[in-house]
């Protein structure tokens, strides 16, 4: 993660209050969701398209938390149907499923840390670019509409 | 551009790699997850054949039993099948049917017995269902069918008598998935060979029952609830078509006879 301001002056208050909510809603949904994988997803995505109008530093981190729930949308995706096949077809819990989930956890796990850091960064008006997530954000958000 | 492509790509590596990792610990035995299964199986074996019992008698004569468990102990010693967990229970009942029931319980009924022509047909069916054993046939359709909460919640006694009822007719009135029949089919007929029992009379036993289902259908159970018998019966006889030349018997005539003979004083 960087902190580097590439905006040209300080996010106003509703804005950070904004761009904190992007993330904030992705915990609430999967608080509200569990175990669906895609209640997470669906909440970022409503919150950038209600966004998607609002100033770059707004626009830009509620891109940067959707594109982050879309990775761990298909981790989770693929560990929930593994479990409904167990549960509802061969009843056979491997050591290999059992590493997948430990895994998921420790994606998901990081994933809510670096979230809930972000939200109380991005509130106080201070940019969070994350690895990988914003350079990806970076080339799909432009500063002007 | 590509730098964000490399990061991509170093987050996917990194997951797969974590899982990996993780992979290479035996969690399964770790946890005692064998274990908890194992015992959860028991436990539903016990509770579905309490529930035939309570309807049919078991057929506890010596001579009976004694010739179950020379068939079996063939069956299992020539195809290093441990004998153990296999229960087989003989009960009377007029229906030409046999299945198998979790942990290893292995129902025939005397109707079966009664039906078969010669030795051979009897070893085929028993092969076929300790086929389904083996195979983990039995468990895997009880969760598709059932459900594995409510197979759990019948394990610790709070499952109501209907719904055991519908689990014991899933298991012992309605046939397992097509391909999973066929497999159990094969897999009994390779028992067969292995134990230098002749797999023909099976193939027969199959063709001739799906003929008799339309004579006396509610007693051919097992039939009736296998479909494609001749489609089946081509296979098996395709499958076992000179493998054995000399096929023995595993009881000897006399026995045979009188187990026969018993079944049918009653």
């Amino acid at each position: 993660m960087n902190h580097v301001l590439d905006q040209n002056a300080l996010p106003t208050e509703h804005e950070a209050e904004a761009a904190s909510s992007s993330y904030l809603m992705s915990l609430i949904a999967i608080i509200a969701g569990l175990p669906l994988p895609i209640v997470n997803l669906i909440a970022t995505l409503i919150f950038y398209l209600a966004n998607r109008k609002s100033t770059y530093f707004v626009r830009w981190h509620c891109t940067q938390a959707l594109l982050s729930q879309c990775s761990l949308f298909l981790i989770n995706s693929y560990g929930f149907w593994w479990s409904m096949s167990i549960l509802f077809r061969e009843p056979t819990i491997t050591s290999n499923y059992i590493a997948y989930m430990l895994a998921a956890f420790i994606f998901n796990l990081t994933e809510f840390i670096v979230t809930v850091y972000t939200a109380i960064q991005t509130r106080k008006g201070i940019h969070v670019e994350w690895w990988f997530y914003g350079g990806l954000t970076k080339l799909l958000c432009k500063p002007y509409l | 551009m590509k730098k964000v492509i490399l990061q991509g790509f170093s987050i996917a590596l990194l997951f797969f790699a974590t899982w990996f990792i993780l992979a290479q610990v035996d969690w399964v035995d770790l946890l005692n997850i064998r274990k908890v299964s194992a015992k959860t199986e028991e436990r539903l074996g016990t509770v579905f054949y309490n529930w035939f019992r309570k309807s049919d008698l078991e057929r506890s004569d010596r001579a009976l039993s004694k010739a179950m468990d020379s068939i079996i102990n063939q069956i299992c010693t020539s195809n290093n099948i441990e004998r153990g967990p296999i229960k087989v229970h003989v009960l009377e009942n007029p229906q030409v049917n046999g299945f198998a029931l979790p942990d290893g319980h292995l129902v025939i009924y005397t109707g079966l017995i009664n039906s078969v022509e010669n030795e051979a047909e009897l070893v085929g069916v028993v092969c076929h269902e300790i086929a389904h054993i083996q195979l983990n046939h039995v468990m895997n359709k009880l969760t598709k069918e059932i459900g594995l909460s409510v197979l759990l919640s019948m394990t610790t006694g709070n499952s109501n008598s209907t719904v055991i009822t519908k689990a014991a007719k899933v298991l012992s009135s309605s046939a397992f998935d097509r391909e999973l029949e066929k497999a159990a089919d094969l897999e009994g007929v390779r028992y067969m060979i292995k134990a230098n029992v002749n797999p023909e009379p099976f193939a027969n036993f199959l063709s001739k029952l799906g003929n008799d289902k339309e004579e006396m259908p509610e007693y051919v159970t097992w039939v009736s609830t296998h479909p494609q018998s001749k489609e089946r019966a081509e296979y098996v006889e395709k499958y076992g078509k000179n493998k054995v030349k000399h096929g023995r018997q595993i009881l000897s005539a006399q026995t045979w006879n009188s187990v026969r003979a018993l079944l049918k004083q009653r």
